[in-house]
């Protein structure tokens, strides 16, 4: 009986049957093919890149024993940034009924569950045995670890998120706002998690402490609302209806907020980080304040956004729509960073005592195996989107709530 | 069971790696390997010649410090880093998932991907060769010619690891993270 309720329900989930041939019945413009192509291009150096990681293992990438983490994890991050921001967004309309919002609960929810795969592919391929991961992660749990924690909790996110694109789907508002916010606490959660893996780490004072578990809630909150303007601009070929206006100019306008909030907690922290010129820390944020990566993720993620909603106060969707590409490439170097700036300073295997001066910086370039897997992992994300918006109705239902 | 510990008499040190051979050797660590399980720091001398100032030159020999409050330990997601019943530090290469939280998490740089098994590995004070053979030494202190190192059960008052504690100042490295290393540098 319970078995056929459960067919009775996914049969009835609303899906449209596509082929092959559907996929490629886009409409032939200069931009579509352009897409098309970058797709193919990065799903190709997604195989090439698998494969050279296959053959040769961790040896295909540029991480060392003193910088372990390399662009994977920064990419994994950024997909799980992504998702959790998307899961956000989405939920201010479905969950906290903010109706101006409603018309992008689903594909905002959608855009959560594909950021979150194309995030565990690519970790996928920077942890050396997933499969054991799966096993003793559920045989052996490290409850001490932020990386249990944060493993954990993402898979039942995962499990809540795709729950509720089915009532979503289905358009069962009711489920879909319970499911919708068990999800969005589970995500933020996982998410405070993935901050306390940088967090609590004591050896590395530059990243030590409850910065980086709010910060990373913060940022996925912006990191949401770009996203959603760049769905938005390719959804309606950026020529908005006024119901569509009107939501993305509340959008900016919470976007203008969350910047100015991030751009004081950047500067407090690196003003806290330098005060005291504390060893270990504050030679370090020096050293984050004189490279361009980090001069790259301020202007592109939070200057020229920033000043870009000022200007009229959201009102212009399409430079908007832009602005949030910069802001994802800014978004992009801010998890980079993270990364690689936890791991800025060597160890000091040769350290007789507190506070020794360390002989140099860890220098770490990606290798071209690991900018293929992450370009892949792009093209995934974008290639499942796509398969998406053909299989499901990603737009605001208009009919009757349930 | 008791809670091993090592005591380093560093200025005894003369730089001749026999601990680095006898490691490499008794644990089966890949020749050519730098700075695996164990290794010896060295402070270069100060000044320039011919004023060289020799006694600035110092050896710190180091290893994986068996913190009683093992960073790498706690961060470990499954479990792979473990205590074993003398308090020591291990390893199950079984449960590694090669995360490599471990190496990041670890304030001395002791852990290492050993290239056979990718998984983190790391100093285990010989458990798995003198220690479980009933002898109670290791293969770097065993060889030290200078009688650097000293290993024994810290729980022990009649060790002569307790006694040299009890007698001769000594330090342990980044005392301040609250790690609680088990490597004692005697000064």
């Amino acid at each position: 009986m319970n078995i056929e309720k459960i067919k009775e329900f996914i049969t009835t989930i609303p899906v449209n049957k596509v082929c092959a041939r559907d996929l490629m019945a886009f409409e032939k413009t200069p931009r579509n093919n352009i897409l098309a192509v970058v797709i193919f291009s990065f799903l190709a150096m997604l195989v090439v890149g698998v494969a050279i990681y296959l053959g040769q293992g961790h040896h295909a990438y540029n991480v060392t024993r003193e910088h372990p983490w390399g662009l994977l994890i920064a990419v994994y991050i950024f997909f799980v940034v992504s998702s959790t921001g998307l899961c956000i967004v989405g939920s201010l309309g479905d969950v906290f009924g903010f109706k101006d919002y409603e018309l992008i609960s689903k594909r905002a929810i959608f855009g959560s569950i594909v950021t979150i795969l194309a995030g565990f592919t690519v970790i996928a391929f920077e942890i050396g045995h997933p499969i054991t991961m799966m096993i003793y992660n559920i045989a052996s749990p490290g409850l001490t670890s932020a990386i249990w924690w944060m493993g954990t909790l993402y898979g039942l996110y995962l499990t809540f998120m795709v729950i509720e694109f089915i009532f979503l789907l289905k358009h069962d508002m009711k489920m879909a706002r319970y499911f919708g916010l068990t999800g969005l606490l589970v995500g933020l959660a996982a998410h405070s998690n993935l901050g306390s893996v940088f967090g609590f780490l004591n050896a590395r004072p530059i990243s030590n402490g409850v910065f980086y578990p709010t910060y990373f809630i913060l940022t996925a909150f912006i990191t949401g609302i770009f996203i959603a303007f760049i769905l938005m601009g390719f959804r309606y070929k950026l020529d908005f209806s006024e119901k569509v206006k009107t939501m993305l100019t509340g959008l900016a306008k919470i976007q203008a907020l969350l910047i100015s909030i991030l751009i004081f907690f950047v500067t407090w922290k690196m003003l806290t980080d330098i005060y005291g010129g504390m060893p270990n820390r504050a030679e370090v944020a020096i050293h984050i304040l004189g490279s361009w990566t980090f001069w790259a993720e301020v202007i592109l993620a939070m200057v020229i956004p920033l000043y870009l909603i000022l200007k009229d106060m959201g009102k212009s969707h399409v430079i908007l729509f832009w602005a949030s590409m910069s802001g994802m490439v800014g978004i992009f170097f801010m998890r980079y960073n993270l990364v690689h700036d936890t791991q800025l300073k060597p160890l000091q295997m040769l350290k007789t005592r507190e506070y020794q001066v360390a002989p140099e910086w860890i220098h770490y370039f990606p290798s071209s195996t690991e900018i293929m897997i992450s370009l892949g992992g792009l093209g995934l994300c974008m290639a499942m989107y796509y398969v998406g918006t053909k299989v499901f109705n990603l737009d605001e239902d208009t009919k009757e709530v349930k | 069971m008791a809670r091993y510990g090592m005591a380093l008499d560093y200025k005894n040190c003369i730089n001749c790696k026999a601990c680095e051979v006898a490691c490499k050797e008794e644990n089966g660590v890949l020749l050519g390997a730098d700075k695996h399980r164990i290794w010896v720091g060295v402070k270069e001398i100060e000044g320039e010649y011919p004023l060289l100032d020799i006694v600035s030159s110092t050896f710190m020999p180091s290893q994986c410090q068996h913190c009683d409050d093992a960073p790498c330990e706690m961060v470990c997601p499954t479990h792979a880093t473990y205590y074993d019943d003398n308090n020591v530090v291990r390893v199950d290469v079984d449960k590694c998932i090669l995360c490599s939280y471990c190496m990041n998490a670890c304030p001395y740089d002791a852990r290492y991907v050993d290239d056979r098994t990718m998984t983190v590995d790391k100093c285990t004070f010989c458990s798995d060769t003198r220690l479980e053979r009933g002898e109670v030494t290791t293969a770097c202190q065993n060889t030290c010619p200078t009688k650097v190192r000293t290993f024994g059960d810290l729980d022990d008052p009649d060790s002569e690891i307790s006694e040299l504690l009890r007698t001769r100042e000594h330090f342990s490295l980044k005392a301040n993270l609250g790690t609680k290393p088990k490597l004692f540098y005697l000064t």
